[in-house]
C-alpha cells in the first residue's frame, strides 16, 4: 500500500521551506515530489529594475549561508561587462574571505547533517560556536557578519585590517583541530557511517546526466572544480587541488566537504603568506563608467554548495537580463533519483547531503 | 510495635502481615511512590536540559528560579493553559486512552520495584518477568496510541514501535534469565541479595552492556529513539497530542527514564545495598541517578540509528551475545567452583 | 553558436557525441522583437563550454525539450516555461515549477513589470 506523506515546509527536517510529497510503501521510499517555490521572489526581474550598485544586496540574499559567494560572482560578472580588472592585492583578500565564507556555510552543514541523521543539537551547537569565530573573523575582514556588501568593481570597499593576519593565524589552527575533533565524533561512531554509507548513491554518469555540481558531482568521482577548471583570481598560484572521492553516497558527499574545509584553510594560509602590499580599494560609486550596450558575460564561481553561474545581458545603467544558475537548485532535482528505493529515515541524511538553500533554490 | 523513623515504620507496617495494617501501609506506598516518581520527573526534566545544555555550550534553562529550576513548572501550566486539540478523524476512545494508560502502565511498574529489602508493596516470586511483561505492553499501547490520531507520522511511528518490539526483546529476556541463573530465581529481593559481595556488573559485564543498550531502546532514549525521531516524525506518535496529552507524554517519558534506571540499579548495581551511612532507598535512587546521567550523556552524544539497522543488530550482535553470556553465567558460576 | 530551432535535436546530439554531457543551463532572454532560449552545455572531460542560442518568435514560442539527452533539463526547461511563456514540446511532466501564483503568465517577459504597456497596478 502506497502512502502519501508531505513532509515540510514547516518542520520535518526541512531545510528552509522545502515541501517534499514522498509515495512510501511502509518504509521504503517510492517516489519524493519535491515542491519549491515557498521563497520565490522574482530576484532575476528585481535586478532588471535596479542600478548595477543597487542589485548586490539581492544577491547576498540568494543564498543566505554564504552570502558573500554570490554578492562577488555579481560583482565579477559586473567587472566583466564593465571591463574592469581586479587589483591583485583586492584578488587575495577576495579569496581569503570566499575560502572563510566556504567553511563557515560548510559548518553549518555539518550542524544541519547532525540534526538529520538524529544528533539533535550538539554537532550542531559545535559547529555554530565554530561557524561564529569564523564569521567573527570575516567581520574584521569584511565589516559586518553576515550580509557584507563589501564587493565593490575593481575590488573591495575597504582594506584588510593590518593585523587580520595576526588574527587569522590562530583561528585557523583551531579550526584544523576541530574538523579533526568532527571527524572523530562522527566518523568513529559506526551508527553514524551506517547511516551514511551506501545511501542515495548518484554514479559518475548520472551525477553528468543530472548536471548536479560542486561536492555533490565530486562526490560521485567527477573532478571538477570551477576554481582548478576555470580558474579565476590567484587560486592556481596558490596550489589548490580539488577533493574528490569516487563512492558517490552520502558518506562521499560528506566526505569530500571536511576535506574541503580543510583545503580551504590550507588556501587561506597560502593567501596570508604571500599576500602582496598595496591598494585593494575598488571604483569610486560616482566613478563607475556605463557598461557598452548588449555586451554579454557568463561568468561561473565555485560557491560553497557547487558551480554557481550569471549569465548578463547588459545596458549601459541596470541589467537587462542576468540569469542566475543556482547550484542548490539543480541539486535538488536530483533528490528523486537517489532516494528512490532507501528507507524514509534515509531521506534525510540524504537531503542534508546535498545541502540545499531553499532561497538559492526558488530565487 | 512500629518503631525507627517513618520510611522504617512504613516498611515493618508493610511486613507486618496483618490484614488492615497492611492495606493502610500500600495506600501509603503508593502515595510515596507517587511522590517520588513526581519528584524526580520533575529533577530529571531539568537536569536533563542542563546537562544537554552545558555538553552543548549552552546555559540551559536560567531565568524562571534559581538555575532555571522551576522552568518545567512554567511549561507545564502553559501547556495546561492551552487548548486541547482532538483531531477530527482521530479515533476518540484510544486517543483520550491511551495516553494516561500507558502513564498509569509506567506508575504500576515502578510500585512494583523493591526501593529496599522492607520498602516492597509486594515479594512476588517471579518480580522480573512480571514487571517485563508488563513493560512489553508499552508499544502495542504506543502502536495504538500512534494509530489513533489518524496522522501519518504517527503511523509509521506506530508501525516502527511493532518493529521495534521484535528487535531487543528476546536479547532482553535472555540476559534477565542469565540473571536468575546466578541469583537462583526471578524475585527481585532475591536478585539484590545475590549482589552481596559482587554486583552483577562486575561479574556479567557482557550482560550489563546488552541490557543497557535493551533498555534504551525499551526506553526510547536516543540512539533508539526510532519512533520519537524528531527530525524525521515530528514527535513520533505523539505529534498530534496536544496541550494536557503532551505533557502526560513528556511525564511519561521521564517516569520510563526513572524505571529504566531503577531497573538498572536493581537488576545489575546492587539495587539498595551500599554502606550504612546512608538508608538503603536513598542509595538505589543516587544509583538511578548516576544511570540518568549516563543515559543522557548517550542521548547528547550519538547519532539514531536506523530502524533496519536495529534490527539487524538486535538479531545479529545482541541475541548471539546474549546466549554466549548465558552460556558463560552457567558455565562459570554453576558448573565452576 | 546560433541554431535554428529545427535543427536543436540534431546540434544537441551532434555535441553529445563530441563529449558535450552536461547541461549547465537552460534559460531565456527576452529581446523584445523575439524570444532567445539558451543552452549552456560543458564538456567535462576536455573542460570545454559551449552556448546554444535559439531564436523563436513571440507568436510561436516553443522549443522542443532536450530531456531525453540531459536529465538536467527537466527542472530548467520547467522553469523557463514559467517564466518565459515559452512551451516546451514532448515532454512526460507538465506541472510547472513554482506552480503559477496568482494568475501571473510570463514573469520575466519584458511585457510584464513596470513600464510595461501590459502593466496594471494593484488599484
Amino acid at each position: 500500500m502506497i502512502t502519501r506523506i508531505n513532509v515540510g515546509p514547516i518542520h520535518p527536517g526541512t531545510h528552509g521551506v522545502l515541501r517534499l510529497l514522498v509515495d512510501v510503501d511502509g518504509d521504503t521510499i517510492k517516489k519524493v515530489e519535491p515542491h519549491i517555490g515557498f521563497l520565490h521572489r522574482g530576484v532575476e526581474k528585481l535586478v532588471e529594475n535596479r542600478m548595477y550598485l543597487q542589485n548586490p544586496v539581492y544577491m547576498e540574499k540568494l543564498d543566505y549561508i554564504a552570502p558573500l559567494a554570490f554578492d562577488e560572482l555579481y560583482v565579477s560578472a559586473v567587472e566583466a561587462a564593465m571591463g574592469i580588472p581586479v587589483k591583485e592585492r583586492a584578488q587575495y583578500i577576495r579569496l581569503i574571505q570566499l575560502e572563510l565564507q566556504r567553511i563557515a556555510s560548510h559548518l553549518l552543514w555539518l550542524g544541519t547533517l547532525a540534526n538529520d541523521v538524529g544528533q539533535l543539537f550538539t554537532i550542531f551547537m559545535w559547529a555554530f560556536s565554530d561557524r561564529d569565530k569564523v564569521l567573527r573573523l570575516l567581520e574584521e575582514s569584511a565589516g559586518t557578519r553576515m550580509f557584507y556588501v563589501n564587493q565593490r568593481m575593481g575590488g573591495l570597499i575597504r582594506d584588510q585590517p593590518p593585523d587580520f593576519a595576526e588574527h587569522a593565524a590562530p583561528l585557523l589552527d583551531y579550526l584544523d583541530q576541530r574538523i579533526a575533533q568532527f571527524q572523530e565524533v562522527l566518523e568513529k561512531n559506526p551508527i553514524f557511517t551506517e547511516r551514511m554509507k551506501g545511501v542515495g548513491v548518484l554514479n559518475r554518469e548520472d551525477a553528468i546526466r543530472f548536471g548536479v555540481t560542486g561536492p555533490t558531482l565530486r562526490g560521485s568521482g567527477v573532478d571538477y572544480d570551477t576554481r582548478s577548471n576555470q580558474p579565476y583570481y590567484v587560486y592556481k598560484k596558490l596550489n589548490f587541488s580539488p577533493q574528490t572521492r569516487g563512492e558517490g553516497d552520502a558518506f562521499a558527499r560528506y566526505k569530500v566537504r571536511m576535506l574541503e574545509m580543510k583545503e580551504s584553510i590550507k588556501l587561506v594560509r597560502n593567501a596570508l603568506k604571500s599576500m602582496p602590499e598595496g591598494d585593494a580599494l575598488g571604483m569610486q560609486i560616482r566613478l563607475i563608467n556605463p557598461v557598452p550596450k548588449n555586451r554579454v558575460v557568463t561568468v561561473s564561481r565555485e560557491t560553497p554548495r557547487g558551480e554557481g553561474m550569471m549569465y548578463m545581458v547588459a545596458d549601459p545603467q541596470r541589467p537587462y537580463r542576468l540569469s542566475i544558475r543556482s547550484p542548490s537548485f539543480i541539486n535538488l532535482s536530483v533528490l528523486n533519483h537517489i532516494a528512490k528505493g532507501h528507507r524514509f529515515a534515509d531521506l534525510f541524511a540524504i537531503l542534508a547531503s546535498l545541502d540545499p538553500v531553499m532561497a538559492d533554490v526558488d530565487r | 510495635m512500629l518503631t525507627g523513623n517513618p520510611l522504617d515504620m512504613l516498611g515493618q507496617a508493610l511486613q507486618s502481615g496483618n490484614l488492615t495494617t497492611s492495606v493502610i501501609a500500600v495506600i501509603a506506598y503508593a502515595i510515596l511512590i507517587a511522590i517520588i516518581i513526581g519528584v524526580f520527573d520533575y529533577l530529571f526534566g531539568w537536569f536533563e536540559r542542563k546537562v544537554i545544555a552545558r555538553v552543548q555550550l549552552r546555559h540551559g534553562p536560567t531565568y524562571v528560579g534559581k538555575y532555571g529550576i522551576l522552568q518545567n513548572l512554567a511549561d507545564l501550566i502553559k501547556l495546561l493553559a492551552k487548548e486541547n486539540v482532538i483531531p477530527a478523524n482521530a479515533d476518540r476512545i484510544f486517543f483520550m486512552t491511551m495516553m494516561p494508560s500507558l502513564l498509569a502502565l509506567s506508575i504500576f511498574i515502578v510500585f512494583l520495584i523493591p526501593f529496599s529489602p522492607t520498602l516492597q508493596a509486594t515479594n512476588l516470586g517471579l518480580g522480573v518477568l512480571v514487571i517485563f511483561t508488563l513493560l512489553s505492553f508499552a508499544p502495542s499501547m504506543i502502536f495504538l496510541a500512534g494509530h489513533s490520531t489518524g496522522n501519518k507520522f504517527a503511523d509509521i511511528s506506530a508501525q516502527r514501535s511493532v518493529i521495534m518490539l521484535i528487535s531487543y526483546e528476546l536479547p532482553l529476556i535472555l540476559v534477565l534469565v542469565a540473571v536468575a541463573v546466578m541469583a537462583n530465581g526471578f524475585n527481585l529481593s532475591n536478585i539484590v541479595n545475590a549482589q552481596s559481595p559482587w554486583y552483577f556488573i562486575i561479574l556479567m559485564p557482557l550482560g550489563f552492556v546488552i541490557f543497557f543498550i535493551t533498555m534504551l531502546a525499551e526506553m526510547e532514549r536516543p540512539p533508539f529513539d526510532i519512533r520519537e525521531a524528531d527530525s524525521e516524525l515530528i514527535a513520533g506518535w505523539f505529534t498530534d497530542y496536544s496541550s494536557p496529552y503532551y505533557a502526560l507524554g513528556l511525564f511519561l517519558d521521564y517516569t520510563r527514564m526513572l524505571l529504566g534506571s531503577l531497573l538498572i540499579s536493581v537488576i545489575f548495581l546492587g539495587g539498595w545495598l551500599g554502606p550504612a551511612i546512608l538508608p538503603p532507598v536513598a542509595w538505589l535512587l543516587i544509583k538511578a541517578v548516576v544511570v540518568a546521567f549516563f543515559i543522557v550523556i548517550v542521548r547528547v552524544t550519538t547519532v539514531r540509528m536506523r530502524l533496519n539497522n536495529l534490527l539487524r543488530f538486535g538479531w545479529i550482535y545482541l541475541l548471539p551475545l546474549s546466549l554466549i553470556n548465558l552460556v558463560i553465567t552457567y558455565i562459570v558460576f554453576i558448573k565452576g567452583p | 553558436m546560433k541554431i535554428d530551432r529545427a535543427n536543436l535535436a540534431s546540434a544537441i546530439e551532434e555535441g553529445m557525441a563530441q563529449g558535450f554531457d552536461y547541461l549547465v543551463k537552460i534559460t531565456a532572454v527576452d529581446n523584445i522583437a523575439s524570444l532567445q532560449v539558451l543552452y549552456f552545455v560543458r564538456n567535462i572531460a576536455q573542460n570545454k563550454d559551449e552556448l546554444l542560442e535559439v531564436d523563436i518568435p513571440y507568436s510561436d514560442a516553443w522549443v522542443p525539450t532536450v530531456t531525453k539527452y540531459y536529465a538536467a533539463a527537466d527542472w530548467y526547461e520547467r522553469e523557463m516555461a514559467e517564466m518565459f511563456g515559452v512551451d516546451i514540446r514532448g515532454r512526460h511532466v507538465r506541472r510547472l515549477l513554482l506552480e503559477k501564483w496568482d494568475g501571473v503568465e510570463a514573469p520575466l517577459r519584458k511585457s510584464f513589470g513596470w513600464g510595461s504597456p501590459t502593466y496594471k497596478s494593484e488599484e
